[in-house]
């Protein structure tokens, strides 16, 4: 009794308090935290001002200054020289990162978006199973698909082309032939596409199957009734429908696909010739491989830059009847 | 929690991270000077560090106060582990060092002590190319312990050339007989894919190295005369990369199926794909440990020149540097000049490696000869190697833009003129 | 009830037709997933089959499909080898693996229930910040985050891969979503219970989050499992290495050891499968709710 009108007395004053220190003890040492990873971004953006590298001993702030000497937005001028290897490698790598993402995008949704809808209407007796081997490749480590799919492209010993030989085709060095292309894209590309689409599906498949879920089968069967076929039914109503969804999926297929790293790193680490170099790896080997890591620096704010200009664009583009 | 606060905790946590990264941690110092305890760092490879290991052993047996803790990393990541330990002044004491690097580190490394040993002495009693690695503005920073040569030696698959009728011991005098023979030996499937490469040349090093050689043994040079930029746009270097474009349209090998990434020589020589692969000794004992069921009879045989002296670049090799932040620099320094001038401690090492010895009596020796007889083939030609040169990043020169270039060339998407164009405006720009 | 019967019997006989058709598609639609589904398993069948083929089994041409001399030395040389302590880098990835995931279920708890049950100054901001910490790709701070390492000589450590990932603003959104269905009575009772609210944070709103919770530590768990390239740039001693980085390593430094590699990828794999077994429906909900956020 008196403990509980001791409570309520306690209430109003002490109630806020105690929820005060209660945020207090977790938002300080957040802020803490926090300051860390602005102290890290702001880092990176001094990075890019700079000829850095690690194994020079540079000036007494970070590193910076000294024989690791400003040079304003020289890392930039550079870039877009072409004169310099590094500048070479830089324009090879956005060029072969932009065709990577835009090929990927298109086949990704396609793929996934058939295989959902595919999914969803055969009987459930093995939709279940389907659903959970289509998504094995998803928790697989990339760099395992990688290394298997490296053993299947091997020009004599590799299985893919065992099956071209089979039925009588020119066999090809798949991830070595610089010369190679197939709608004027190297064919190394493609085959590191086929294999990163091959780990990748099951992730955005499944996402769409939830959409196609939560349509309300009156809806399609209205349609149906009213004498539309079933490809305008999927047009007219499940496209509409899933709409949010497919803006979410492509913004993220698209994000993830500008860092492509591991598949490519272990399967041709950028060969033949640069054929299949991308941002990441570029960045990746600039960084820690050859230590430039101020023009590594510079290279990521590029890929930021295009990454956020692309998905501001496509939520622009797909916006109509999103909510969020 | 305003603003204010937060500016507050911001600048508390900039201030303590600078006060960080300026702090070195102190190194534990031995409470008994007369107990030393040594770190010394390697790269992984287990021939190596079989033989240093029993080194160690023995200088610890004869110095019972000195322990020696050895640690290795891997080939890729122990530069980049180099590159962040000495600056935070962790690096370990004996540092296993490429000579090529020397010129990149050298800042961070010990200058060698006249009384271990002097520059003059050092060139008497080790081949030039090796020590070159270790030497900067005329002062060493290190001993060599092998003498690394990417260029000239071939592995050969006798049965593959008793079978295609080609002479075996192979007789070359020239390497048009070296083509010819491959010509003989090369095959392709019914698909017309290349099965089997007469003449692998077209994996990195070798075919770098060899391109440096050929310039060199035509008279030119890659370098221009104050060693200041480089030379790729000679008449000596376009005959170099026509002759192998000679050899790649004669059909010895399709660069396209056989590279350094698709079909190595090692897997390549190991499986029956290639009748002779270019590739240095190291290759042997790798090869032969990985594919225990290769079953064909084998050799390995050096080339002749391209033409004139048997001149050639090499790289250095692997040998050993102390650190200035070593609390025991007289102590390392004394390990170093044991395992690396010695002439019995060097000996045990290179035959434990399988290396060439950077020591020239070392090389010359009955035991050498008779565990690796093939060091005693290659002994004539030691002399004429001569140390690539200090370059500003030795790595991209050769990976990014000569190894990739000449095979553009060879596979057809640059032409002779636009792959050396290219080496020649990208390796300046590395200055 | 009757109605809704009749009414189904009724529609039967004009449905026959266009049933059967249903039927025709059905089938259709079963034979192209299945095409799908071989090409999903092919890959992993390969891999299998390769582990047991010796080396140069693996480079013959034209491949073999069944090992031809089944052995079982790849997975012997991996378990003997001395420089390959397989449990080892078993260790450093359940390691790494279980602190992040612990990590994370305890700070997106905690702040996903702050930023949706609390009022206070700079909350707004501080939301923001986490919003723009999502929006940033990893890449940007790597080299910052790895010179940061080197300095405090976190490099070649498991700490290295653990304090950078304490806070997942991901997670943290996860969370908030679902605390603010929480009905602010029951909290409140437990305040006028005499509850601290450490105590209602943890005995009574924890309680409530099961579903989220292990939708995110399972999808936690494997993306610290399958890391790559971060590890990668941290760990540069064997010793200290987790899975992913083994396996490349196997790939780089093991010239034409394909049946040894294929075996290393077996066993790395096999936990994921048993992941996949037993949670299927966890990991498949936690995609899609984290998907439709």
């Amino acid at each position: 009794m008196t403990q509980s009108v001791k409570n309520k007395n306690f209430s109003t004053s002490g109630l806020t308090k105690s929820k005060n220190r209660f945020v207090s003890q977790i938002v300080i040492p957040l802020l803490i935290y926090n300051s860390l990873g602005i102290f890290i971004l702001g880092w990176a953006f001094i990075l890019m001002f700079y000829n850095y590298s690690p194994g020079r001993l540079g000036g007494p702030i970070l590193g910076l200054g000294g024989s690791n000497p400003f040079i304003g937005l020289g890392n930039f001028s550079e870039m877009f020289q072409g004169i310099s290897v590094k500048s070479r490698l830089f324009l090879v790598s956005l060029k072969n990162t932009l065709v990577f993402a835009f090929a990927v995008l298109p086949l990704n949704l396609v793929l996934t978006l058939t295989l959902a809808y595919l999914l969803e209407e055969i009987g459930s007796k093995f939709k279940a199973l389907y659903r959970a081997i289509y998504f094995l490749p998803v928790l697989m480590s990339s760099v395992g698909v990688a290394i298997i799919w490296l053993s299947m492209y091997d020009p004599q010993a590799g299985w893919i082309n065992a099956i071209v030989r089979f039925f009588g085709g020119q066999p090809v060095a798949w991830l070595s032939d610089p010369r190679a292309g197939f709608l004027g894209v190297s064919v190394a590309l493609w085959a590191v596409i086929l294999a990163y689409l091959w780990q990748d599906y099951g992730y955005n498949m499944v996402i769409f199957i939830a959409a196609l879920q939560s349509i309300p089968q009156d809806l399609k069967d209205a349609a149906l009734i009213d004498g539309a076929t079933p490809w305008q039914t999927f047009r007219l109503i499940t496209i509409q429908l899933i709409k949010p969804t497919f803006l979410f999926v492509s913004v993220m297929t698209m994000l993830s696909s500008f860092q492509v790293f591991d598949i490519i790193q272990v399967m041709t680490n950028g060969g033949p010739g640069n054929k299949t170099q991308v941002l990441m790896l570029d960045i990746y080997k600039n960084a820690f491989r050859y230590q430039n890591m101020g023009w590594a620096a510079a290279e990521s704010f590029v890929l930021f830059l295009i990454i956020m200009a692309i998905t501001l664009f496509q939520m622009r583009v797909l916006r109509t009847d999103w909510e969020y | 929690m305003n603003i204010k606060t937060y500016r507050l905790l911001f600048v508390f946590v900039v201030l303590s991270l600078t006060f960080a990264s300026c702090t070195a941690p102190s190194q534990p110092t031995p409470a008994d000077d007369a107990k030393v305890t040594l770190r010394f760092w390697t790269h992984t490879n287990n021939a190596f560090n079989a033989g240093y290991d029993a080194l160690i052993k023995s200088y610890q047996d004869e110095h019972p106060n000195v322990t020696i803790q050895r640690e290795s990393f891997d080939y890729e990541l122990y530069l980049q582990n180099l590159q962040t330990a000495m600056p935070a002044k962790e690096e370990a004491d004996i540092l296993q060092i490429f000579g090529t690097w020397t010129s990149q580190y050298y800042e961070r490394l010990a200058p060698m002590p006249a009384e271990i040993m002097t520059l003059d002495e050092a060139e008497n009693q080790f081949y030039s190319a090796p020590i070159g690695g270790f030497t900067v503005n005329g002062q060493l920073y290190g001993l060599p312990q092998e003498f690394n040569t990417e260029y000239g030696g071939v592995l050969v698959n006798k049965t593959m050339f008793e079978a295609a009728g080609v002479v075996y011991p192979p007789v070359w005098k020239t390497m048009d007989d070296v083509i010819a023979d491959a010509v003989k030996l090369e095959a392709n499937d019914s698909s017309g894919m290349m099965s089997v490469a007469g003449f692998h040349f077209t994996a990195a090093d070798p075919l770098s190295f060899s391109f440096l050689a050929g310039i060199k043994q035509r008279g030119g040079d890659y370098w221009n005369a104050d060693r200041t930029g480089f030379t790729f746009n000679t008449p000596e270097a376009k005959a170099q990369l026509e002759f192998y474009m000679d050899a790649v349209q004669k059909g010895v090998v399709d660069p396209v199926v056989f590279n350094d990434t698709t079909n190595f020589v090692i897997d390549a020589f190991f499986t029956n794909k290639v009748a002779i692969g270019y590739i240095g000794t190291w290759a042997i004992a790798e090869g032969l440990t990985n594919f225990p069921d290769f079953s064909d009879e084998w050799g390995y045989f050096f080339l002749p020149p391209i033409q004139g002296e048997p001149v050639f670049v090499a790289d250095s090799g692997w040998g050993l540097a102390v650190s200035p932040n070593s609390k025991h620099q007289d102590v390392a320094w004394d390990f170093v000049k044991y395992v690396t001038t010695v002439t019995a401690n060097a000996e045990s090492f290179n035959i434990a490696s399988g290396t060439i010895p950077a020591l020239k009596e070392v090389a010359k020796s009955a035991k050498i000869d008779e565990e690796m007889p093939w060091v005693g083939e290659a002994l004539g030609t030691l002399p004429y190697g001569e140390y690539l040169g200090n370059m500003p990043d030795r790595d991209l020169v050769i990976y990014e833009i000569i190894y990739p270039h000449l095979l553009n060339a060879l596979q057809g998407v640059e032409t002779v003129d636009e792959a050396l164009e290219a080496i020649n405006t990208e390796a300046n720009s590395t200055f | 009830m009757t109605a809704m019967n009749d009414s189904k019997k009724i529609a039967l006989p004009s449905q026959k037709k266009s049933s059967g058709f249903e039927e025709k598609r059905k089938i259709l639609f079963l034979i192209l997933l299945t095409v799908g589904l071989v090409a999903t398993l092919l890959p992993f069948i390969f891999m299998v089959l390769t582990a047991f083929k010796t080396n140069t089994e693996t480079l013959r041409v034209p491949p073999t499909f069944f090992p031809q001399n089944p052995t079982l030395d790849n997975f012997k040389k991996i378990f003997s080898d001395p420089n390959l302590p397989l449990l080892r880098f078993y260790g450093n990835s359940l390691f790494v693996a279980g602190f992040n995931v612990t990590m994370t279920l305890l700070t997106s708890s905690l702040l996903g229930y702050l930023f949706a049950k609390f009022e206070f100054k700079g909350k707004r901001i501080l939301f923001g910040w986490f919003l723009v910490m999502m929006m940033i790709p990893s890449h940007i701070t790597m080299i910052p985050s790895y010179l940061i390492l080197a300095k405090i000589g976190l490099i070649n450590s498991l700490w290295g891969l653990i304090i950078f990932s304490a806070v997942d603003a991901f997670g943290i959104f996860m969370i908030r979503q679902f605390c603010e269905t929480f009905p602010n009575d029951l909290l409140d009772a437990g305040r006028i219970d005499g509850a601290s609210e450490w105590q209602i944070y943890w005995r009574l709103v924890i309680p409530q989050l099961g579903a989220p919770m292990a939708t995110l530590g399972l999808l936690s768990f494997m993306g610290n499992w399958n890391a790559y390239l971060w590890p990668m740039i941290v760990l540069q001693k064997n010793e200290v290495r987790t899975l992913p980085i083994i396996l490349t390593w196997f790939n780089s430094t093991h010239t034409g050891q394909g049946g040894l590699i294929a075996a290393a990828t077996v066993l790395i794999v096999l936990p994921v499968l048993f992941v996949l077994v037993f949670f299927q429906r966890w990991i498949v909900k936690g995609f899609v709710t984290s998907g439709l956020k």
